[in-house]
This record gives structure tokens, sequence and C-alpha cells, in this order.
């Protein structure tokens, strides 16, 4: 009997695991598209829910009848890495137009329970024609509807809209494509996690490019931690270190201590901080790595995470680690310039290497593709042509002793 | 059911000026009837007006009127007194006439006052009312087996299980239709709406735990008492009901099709006759959908009060921060901020013991993950998944390699030194290791446990079937084998025994089986 109980300790805790790093990777799960994670996250729906409020301070909604989790995400964006990407081969992210759409369709939306792509097609036009900021839409540019189609499908995917009768993907080859949806205007409004509207921070479009920062800062502004013009309590005080401080320690692949303020520091050095991180992440199935540098969390299923690395999925990744080996045992920065000349010889070492690279200026693509990889996960930073190892780079350098060199398993 | 044809007239009293007065005065009549009162003089008439609460004078012209009209819907009777003493002659005039109720003016007055107790009422799903009625459906069953019970008490069980099932029938009516109404509303106070909504939902839910359960205890009740026999059932409930004797016709026959209407009644509830689905079901259904429907709206509800009209709004002003933001990065932040539906990003490799570096230590002092040699060499990777986790198994893999090789060859050891190449007696194996005879015994127990053939003998492989042994009683001499092992000593009969193993080296003899019987197959 006890032993039992054992195992479905071990097999909660594995799900509760699990099910926290899902929605890390995916803030918004649909039971039609993922329905084995959804199925996860609604039956540990408590727990989990409690991990999130917790540490994160962010909050899990389960729809079991409608059929999602949302996980809202709320926090300042730092990383402009992860942005949102085209449902077509290459993943290419989302440009200036089709954000711009994305709104603008949603905006659409929200008045309609049933429409057709035509119908939406030509609300936007008039959306767009009636607001001076906005750029016209043209249905007859074929860019223009592929563009409009990107951010369709984009809402598809999370489920706000669903087809009912066609295809989105065939309004990009007619303007008079016959596409039937029906709107999940609750899930369309949940796409928003800002705590503040952006429609009650408005500022006069010209001055939207000067603050920028500022607005992204008072979009997530959250009332509970008290307002920047009075002095918070020490309760809301504490309570905004420990989430600010898991945030990005949850959602970043790596923390260095002066990516801190001086008081979310002391937080995390503190005895409790300490503690507190080690349990979030046992609990989460993460691991612990902490160094005089900086702290990072680390996935070994490689769940909670968008891309891995180091791996194999890319030239550019593989090059990516060649190149940090070059940068972590030079003793200075990195110009570019000399990683050019590294990455030329890689492509004489690896002679199949995608064609892409192989042109006039392949070497400077390659560089540049690698260098966006480590400066996603947090190895290099890059000013004005020089690369610049940051600590935790030197966690991936070359073996330094023999005795460490991988032993073949099979 | 035919369709109901109410007489004409019927309810006239309940419309018009003066619709007041005539319910006011049946509701006397009414009253009246319950005291055993059948018949008011004009005078009781007002006096029991004036005790239900109707002050207003009413002369007796009016009074005289409205009792007229009331007569002529055939509502009232007026019938003559002529027991008591008159003083007068105005006095008789006035106090002569009787008025009683018809059987008309008390459907009508009934009527009416269902009709405002059906207003007045809110329908309820009881599970209570379930529950009574699986219980008398058990008191049935057991009333029916036996003859001792006097059939009053039939009568009444029976009595109160239609009871209970108008009530139920009733009940369902009006929550549903109340639910409908429930659903189709749209409050202008959404708050009170959010309530009733809400407790609503945890009602119905009540009511639907175990609902399936109790349907199905009821149906299976039903099917008892229709084994006693429903006949049976209506024949002794009919002795019980002592019917009074009225003047058209028999009245047992129409009581006795009403009791076999309401038995159907029941069975449609929890057991169709037809098979078909009972409509304690749909009940469950309709409770269901209500559930979700009711629970939609309340989700409607809470997002509407929160963002509603603003999030299109919002929608419109990112579309313009968008259109308008300084660089490509600025993009993908604003993306991230508003929408927060990005991934989080995490490493995978880890040190296999993350514990052994101390939290103080640089990056540069720490030892380096392990990256895939071969990553670097040939730029693919063997996949490492769990990499923290793995334990480093090659030690515990080569222990167990020696130990099954080990095992084997102990094996392959055992089974040579049993190999005896031919026909030879038991006991001049001798000397053996208790392993080795422990592998001997196995097998002659497989040898013993099989049939003799018709010349005796026994024949048996191992499991695997690599290893077979022939068995032949011992002869006439009823000689003991004595085998011995460092454990002690084995005896027994004496066999002709003949081992072959795979390979089995013919060549090589083991001590002394020459002379053994020379054994063919």
């Amino acid at each position: 009997m006890s032993n039992l109980a054992n195992q479905l300790v071990i097999a909660e805790r594995e799900e509760v695991a699990r099910a926290i790093r899902l929605l890390l990777a995916t803030p918004l799960i649909g039971a039609r598209t993922a329905p084995e994670a959804f199925d996860l996250v609604r039956r540990r729906r408590e727990p989990v829910e409690k991990w999130f409020d917790y540490y994160c301070g962010w909050s899990l909604v389960v729809e079991p009848r409608l059929g999602y989790a949302r996980l809202a995400k709320v926090r300042v964006a730092d990383d402009p890495t992860r942005p949102a990407r085209r449902h077509r081969t290459g993943r290419a992210p989302f440009d200036r137009r089709r954000y711009t759409l994305l709104c603008v369709v949603a905006a659409e939306l929200l008045g309609v329970p049933v429409t057709t792509v035509g119908l939406l097609a030509d609300r936007v036009v008039q959306a767009s024609a009636v607001d001076p900021v906005l750029p016209p839409f043209d249905t007859s540019s074929r860019a223009e509807r592929m563009a409009f189609v990107d951010a369709l499908r984009l809402l598809e995917s999370v489920g706000a809209v669903d087809v009912v009768d066609g295809a989105t993907e065939s309004f990009v080859d007619s303007a008079d494509a016959k596409v039937l949806y029906r709107v999940d205007a609750t899930l369309l409004m949940r796409l928003l996690v800002s705590p503040v509207g952006a429609s009650q921070v408005a500022v006069p479009a010209d001055e939207v490019p000067l603050r920028f920062t500022e607005l992204l800062t008072r979009l997530s502004r959250e009332r509970r931690y008290g307002d920047t013009d009075e002095p918070a309590s020490e309760v809301q005080r504490n309570l905004w270190l420990r989430h600010s401080v898991f945030r990005k320690l949850v959602d970043d692949p790596v923390v260095h201590r002066d990516d801190l303020t001086p008081a979310e520091l002391a937080y995390l050095s503190s005895p409790t901080g300490g503690q507190l991180l080690r349990r979030a992440a046992d609990q989460a199935g993460l691991l612990v790595e902490e160094r005089a540098e900086g702290v990072m969390l680390i996935d070994p299923d490689g769940v909670a995470t968008d891309n891995r690395f180091p791996d194999d999925s890319g030239n550019a990744k593989i090059a990516a680690l060649l190149l940090l080996d070059v940068i972590t045992s030079a003793p200075g920065p990195v110009a570019v310039e000399q990683l050019r000349t590294e990455a030329d010889a890689l492509l004489g070492r690896f002679p199949k290497w995608a064609k892409g690279y192989r042109g006039e200026d392949g070497a400077t693509r390659l560089v540049a593709d690698a260098v966006d990889v480590l400066k996603a996960f947090g190895l290099v930073r890059l000013d004005s042509g020089v690369v610049r190892a940051r600590p935790v780079a030197t966690r991936y350098a070359v073996s330094r002793t023999s005795t460490d060199d991988v032993e073949d398993e099979s | 059911m035919e369709a109901m044809r109410v007489p004409p007239e019927m309810f006239r009293f309940t419309t018009g000026e003066r619709a007041e007065l005539y319910v006011a005065i049946l509701h006397a009549f009414g009253e009246a009837n319950e005291r055993l009162e059948t018949a008011l003089g004009l005078d009781d008439v007002r006096g029991r007006l004036r005790s239900l609460g109707r002050l207003d004078p009413l002369d007796d012209k009016d009074l005289t009127a409205a009792l007229g009209s009331l007569r002529d819907w055939r509502l009232l009777d007026i019938t003559q007194n002529h027991a008591e003493d008159y003083r007068t002659a105005d006095e008789y005039e006035r106090r002569n006439l009787q008025y009683s109720l018809t059987k008309r003016g008390e459907a009508a007055l009934a009527g009416v006052v269902h009709a405002m107790g059906v207003l007045a009422s809110t329908g309820a799903l009881q599970t209570a009312v379930l529950d009574a009625i699986a219980d008398r459906l058990g008191e049935l069953v057991a009333q029916l087996g036996d003859p001792g019970v006097p059939d009053r008490r039939i009568f009444s069980t029976l009595v109160e299980l239609e009871g209970h099932l108008e009530a139920l029938r009733g009940n369902t009516k009006q929550f549903n239709g109340e639910l409908q109404r429930l659903l189709r509303a749209e409050g202008p106070d959404q708050e009170t709406f959010r309530e009733v909504k809400s407790a609503t939902v945890a009602y119905l839910q009540e009511f639907t735990t175990n609902l399936e359960q109790r349907a199905h205890a009821i149906a299976n009740r039903v099917g008892l008492v229709e084994d006693r026999g429903v006949v049976l059932l209506r024949h002794r409930a009919l002795v019980g009901a002592e019917l009074p004797p009225t003047s058209g016709g028999d009245p047992a026959v129409a009581w006795l099709e009403l009791r076999r209407a309401r038995w159907e009644g029941l069975r449609a509830w929890f057991l169709p006759v037809d098979g078909g689905t009972p409509r304690v079901q749909q009940l469950f259904v309709v409770a269901r959908r209500a559930i979700i429907a009711l629970l939609q709206v309340l989700d409607r509800i809470t997002e509407s009060r929160r963002r509603s009209t603003s999030a299109a709004a919002d929608f419109r002003e990112l579309a313009r921060w968008f259109a308008v933001a300084p660089t490509e990065e600025d993009l993908h932040l604003l993306w991230s901020t508003a929408f927060g539906l990005g991934s989080a990003r995490h490493a995978h490799l880890a040190h296999p013991d993350p514990e052994l570096v101390v939290s103080s230590a640089r990056w540069v002092d720490a030892p380096p993950v392990q990256v895939s040699a071969l990553l670097r060499s040939a730029g693919r990777t063997e996949r490492f998944t769990r990499t923290g986790r793995v334990r480093d198994v090659a030690a515990v893999k080569a222990a167990r390699a020696e130990s099954a090789r080990a095992e084997r060859a102990a094996l392959k050891a055992a089974w040579d030194r049993l190999d005896t190449a031919g026909g030879t007696r038991l006991s001049r194996f001798g000397r053996l290791d208790h392993e080795v005879l422990e592998r001997l015994l196995d097998l002659l127990g497989r040898a013993l446990a099989a049939t003799p053939d018709r010349h005796g003998v026994h024949r048996a492989t191992t499991g695997d079937g690599r290893v077979e042994i022939l068995l032949r009683p011992p002869g006439a001499q009823h000689e003991q084998a004595v085998l011995r092992t460092p454990r002690g000593v084995f005896t027994g009969p004496d066999y002709d025994i003949e081992i072959r193993t795979p390979g089995g080296r013919a060549a090589r003899r083991p001590r002394g089986p020459a002379e053994g019987a020379a054994t063919t197959g």
C-alpha cells in the first residue's frame, strides 16, 4: 500500500513538474492542438497554479470545457529573440506589417461571433483607412494578403478563431476565398496579458517611438506591488522582489548577477531566496546552477525551452558552438572580423553545409547567425563589431582534461 | 393525452372589472367547504368575505348580482331553504336563498388556486423526491410479497408513490422552465444575475451527483414490483381504496385506468417499456447542458466586466504602436510584453552532479559541462537527453556481463559433467558438485514426471529444449544409487540414464560409463 502511495506521489511530482515546464514553453495550451499536454495541466491544475502564483505572480487559467489553459506571463520583455513566428516552413519571425495586422484583425474579430475571411478583410480595410497612423490594407496585393493570412493563422493556432469551413491559406491566392470562422472572444481577450491595457496608456502616435521603453514598463505595471509614486509597503516590496527575480529565472536561459537590481541580488543571495530557488526548481524539475557571476535554471529534458544549445539542428548552431570555443579561449573580446576568418575555415571543414552559406558573403552570414544563437542563450554580448563572452560562456568550453571526454554509450 | 377542453365560461369570473369580487366569493365558498359548510346564505357570504379581508361595503344588490352571474356561469347552485323560521316577508326574501358550489365551481376555484400557486412557486429538483419514490417502491415490493399486509396499506403506499411522482413531474417542469428563462435572461443588474447563476450551477451540480445511481435503483425496483404483478397491485389497491359509490357507473373502471396511466408515467420516467431513453436521463442531459451554458454565461459576464470594450481599443492601440515602433527588436519586445505567448528558454546540458561545484565558484573555474565531442568534430550529436540524471552505468554493465558470463560457464560445465555420451547407470556419477546435483535432480524430476513410453522409458527435455534425458527403470537388481556431494548424500533407485547435451562430447566419457547398457533412441 505505502509503496503504491509512494508511486503515486512520485507520479504526481513528475506530472506537476512537467506541467509547469510545458506551460513555460507554451503559455497557451489548447486541448485540440496539444491534447496530452492540456490533459496533464488540467489534471495537475491546482499545484501548478499555486507554483506560478507563488513564485512568479503569474495567474494560470484552465478552462476544461472551453479547452485551453492560459498562463499569463506578465513581464517587461528584454529579449527580442523570441518573436511571434509565421506558421510556415522556416518559421520566420513576424515583421512590422504582420504584427500590425494581427492587432487590427484581433480588434475587428472581437465584435463578431462568426465571420468570413472576406468580411474580415473588408473590416480591416476600413479600420486601417480611418486610422491615420496605420498603413492602409490593400487586399489586391499578394504580399499584403500573405501577411494577413499569417496573422490569422497565428490566431487560429492559439484557438482564438476556429475555421468552420475552408482554409485560411486559400486567401493568399484569391481575395474571393471562402473561409468561415467562429470567434472565441474570451480567448481573444486573454491573448493580452499586460495588466494595463494599451488604450489606457495611450500617447500621441509621434511620441510612441521616443517613449517606447517607458510604454512597455507602463503596460506591465501591476497595482499589487504598489505604485511607483508612493512608497510600497514591505510586504509589497518583498512580493515584487520574489516575483521579479523568479520571472527572470524561469524564463531566461541565464541570469547574470549584473542583470539584477541591487535589491533583487540581495534577495536572491539571502538564505530565504536561495532556499526558495532550490524548492521552486525542484518542484518544476529544473536544475540550479549557481556560480559567482550568476544563476541559471537548467531543464535537462529540454521541455521548457523553444530552442536548444548546443545542438546539431542547423549549421548556425554548430558554428555557434565552435565559434564560442574561439571566443572563450581568446584572452579578450573578439572582433567579428576575426570570427569571419574562423567561419571560412569551418565552411572549408564542413563542405556539406547549407548552400545559403556558400556565396560571397556566406561566412559573414554564418557569423551573424551563430552570434544570434549565442546571444539568445545569453552567452555573448555584441557591441560595435566586438563580441564579448559573458561569464556563463565558459561552461561550454572544450574540456580541459582528457578524462572528461564523452564516452560512447553504445 | 387528448386536448384539454375547458367548459365555456368556466373562467369568465377571472376577467373583467369585477373579477376580484368573483374570485373572493368563490374563495369564500371554498373556505366554507373546508369546514363542511356546503351552502351559504347572503349574509354568510358577506361575513366570510369580511373575514377574508374584504372590508369595503357591498350592498345586497351588488352581491346578489355577483352571485347571479356566478350562477349563470354554472359555478354556483341556488337552492331554497325552507327549514328556517322567517318573521317577515323581507327576511324571507333575503334569507331563503342558499348558494353552494357546483362541481364546476370547485374545479374553477382549484384552477385559480393552482395557477396562483404556480406563479408564486419556484420549481426545485430534489433528490429527496427520488429517494422517496425508491422507498415507496421498495415498500410495495415487500407488501406485495406478504399476503398478510392489508390492502389499505398497499393503497396508501401507492397513493404516496403517485404523489411523489407527481411532485417530481411538477417540480421538474417548473424548474426546467425557470432554467430556460434564466439562460435567456441578461439582467441589467449583472451582479445579481451572476450570483443567481452561479448558485444555480452549484445547485445543479449537487442534484446531478448520484442522480444516475438513484434512477438506476428506482428502475430496478419498478422491475421488482412488476415481477410481483402490477395487476395484482392495482387490484389490491382498489380494494383498499374503498371507493364511494357514485351515480354514474362503476367508479372502479376509471380508477383503475388512472392507476394504469400513472404507472406508465412512472415507467416512462425510469424504465420505458419500449426501451427508449428514460425521461430522468433527459433530466440529466438538461442539467448538464444548463451547467455548461451557465458557466459560459458566467464566464462572459466576468470577462465583460473585466475588459469588455477596452480589449478592442487595446488591440487598436497596440496596432498603432507596432506601426510606429522604432526598431525591429522593439516589435518583438512589444509582442512579448503585451501577449506573453513566448516560450521560456533554458539550457539542457548540466553537470552530472551539480552539487559538486560550490556556488561561489566562477564559471571559468568550474568544470565545463560535457558537450558531445561528436558535435564539435562531426557537427552532429548523439542525443543525450536528461544528461543530469544519467548515472555512469558502464561499471554496472560490465559487472553484470561478467556475472552472466560466469553463470553461463558454470552451467556449461554442469552439463558437460552430466553428459553421459551414451547410456550409463545413475550410480556411475558417484561424486558430484552440489550445483551439478541440483541440475541432475531437476532433470530426473522432469523425466519422472513424464509418462513412460511402452518400453517404460521416461523421456524429457529442459525448458529450453537443449538437454535431453532418457531414463529406463532399474533392472531386477533393485540396486541403490548413492551420489555424494560436498553437502550430503543422495540415494535412490539406480536408473539407466542417458543425458544428451548440445554439442555433446561423445568423445569424452565421464568417469566410467563404459559398460552401462547401451541404449538407443
